[in-house]
């Protein structure tokens, strides 16, 4: 956010709202500065090589295609929401760090703006990463005949996991007292919510388990596209699933709005 | 006297050995078909049906699924064919019937056989029926499609890989 203090103080006197000027400028910082790009690339890469794995190993090659469909997608969606994840976490502690929150605060933008607006450039890294993934969705399940149901039901559950993982890295980042502490603390948040997708079969039985897998927004999305995809069940029936990812979303948004009107300079919130 | 000393040696094992597996009385099992041909990676199902013929209500049964390689080749290993492979079963009322639907997902090609047994919990009580082999025919299936995926994974990463450079050049000037 290098040009965003005298942008958003020049727009918001021309009478644009704060949050759309700064959020104008976070997406030039994120995109024509280069980093979300090369984000971009990396998620590219990544999602050639498990694609390709998919339909080429001999060793997968037992897999109903439905599933090696799924396995893309499901990487894609969790790569995408950390990339989400790993902005938010960086939002408010990384200009704490980086000596750019001061001037930032100063600007005629309230304080529940400037984290809409990185909430909100936080999930660009999403879009970006969902039009990567298309074609190889396209490509896997065009023999299905599964293309629109694919790339609906990835588009929905990723925009709500991407959007529950900025807002989660945001709440972090606006707590923590270091960078390094946000972005620590984000990322065990984010592989403790994806454990139980690596629970055995077995181990995901009985009422306990389940209603693990319905409150934990993460697994409870992945069951959901797992149902449409692999299962071909119909939206109607699973829409349940939907429920924890859409109500975490809405809770961690809100909280980050609210945390953001007492943010402070060194750290943490204060009354 | 050669037959009376085989009619002591058959009276003799009779004594010794377990009681044979026959099925309580009236208590029977069937499938809804004998065959079932499918290709590898395929999922598919069938029911069963365990009746209950006799005079009692038949109680503590257990339902379980068996598939086997009629080949030496290849391996199976029962859980990966099928996630759910028993089912304990309500009591069923005499004439009564249950009938269960078993979703299998076919993870190698070959002739196998798949049967259903209905065990009792007290194995005192009821010996098991078993229901008919089921003949599968899993038909080889490939998958692979290096062909068609190769250009995708290539194109993407190599596309956006020259417009982030292209965006990097363009800043520096």
């Amino acid at each position: 956010m290098r040009a965003s203090t005298a942008a958003a103080a020049t727009h918001e006197r021309q009478g644009a709202p704060g949050w759309v000027v700064v959020l104008a400028r976070e997406l030039h910082d994120l995109w024509i500065g280069g980093r979300g790009l090369l984000l971009c690339l990396a998620f590219s890469i990544l999602v050639s090589t498990i694609a390709y794995l998919a339909a080429t190993n001999e060793a997968l090659n037992f897999l109903e295609q439905r599933e090696a469909l799924n396995l893309v997608v499901q990487v894609g969606m969790i790569v995408g929401a950390l990339l989400t994840l790993l902005a938010g976490a960086d939002a408010i502690s990384g200009e704490r760090e980086r000596g750019t929150l001061e001037s930032l605060l100063v600007t005629p933008v309230s304080r529940r703006q400037l984290v809409a607006a990185k909430l909100l450039a936080a999930l660009s890294l999403w879009l970006a990463a969902y039009a990567v993934l298309v074609p190889y969705a396209w490509f896997l399940a065009r023999d299905l005949g599964v293309v629109g149901t694919t790339l609906a039901a990835s588009f929905v559950v990723g925009t709500l996991l991407a959007a529950c993982f900025a807002a989660l890295g945001l709440v972090v980042s606006l707590l923590a007292t270091s960078n390094r502490v946000s972005l620590s603390v984000s990322l065990f948040a984010l592989l403790a919510l994806l454990a139980p997708t690596q629970l055995p079969g077995g181990a995901k039985q009985g009422w306990f388990a389940d209603a693990l897998l319905h409150v934990n927004p993460a697994t409870a999305g992945e069951h959901f596209v797992n149902r449409v995809i692999i299962s071909a069940s119909g939206w109607d029936q699973e829409l349940g699933w939907l429920v924890s990812p859409l109500v975490a979303t809405a809770l961690l948004s809100a909280g980050a709005l609210l945390l953001a009107g007492r943010m402070r300079l060194g750290g943490g919130t204060g009354g | 006297m050669r037959r009376l000393r085989t009619a002591m040696a058959l009276l003799a094992a009779a004594a010794v050995l377990p009681p044979s597996a026959v099925a309580a009385p009236g208590l029977s099992a069937s499938v809804d078909r004998t065959a079932i041909s499918t290709q590898l990676g395929r999922s598919f199902e069938f029911h069963s049906t365990i009746t209950n013929g006799g005079p009692d209500t038949a109680r503590g049964l257990v339902a379980h699924l068996s598939v086997l390689s009629l080949r030496e080749d290849p391996y199976v290993d029962p859980e990966d064919w099928a996630p759910q492979r028993v089912v304990f079963l309500d009591p069923i009322a005499p004439g009564g019937s249950r009938t269960l639907r078993w979703r299998m997902t076919a993870v190698n090609a070959g002739t196998f056989g798949v049967y259903v047994t209905v065990l009792a919990q007290d194995p005192r009580d009821r010996p098991a029926p078993n229901t008919p082999t089921v003949d599968l025919r899993v038909a080889q299936r490939r998958t692979l499609n290096s062909g068609g995926i190769l250009p995708i994974a290539l194109a993407v990463p190599g596309l956006l890989g020259a417009l982030t450079v292209a965006v990097r050049l363009r800043r520096r000037e």
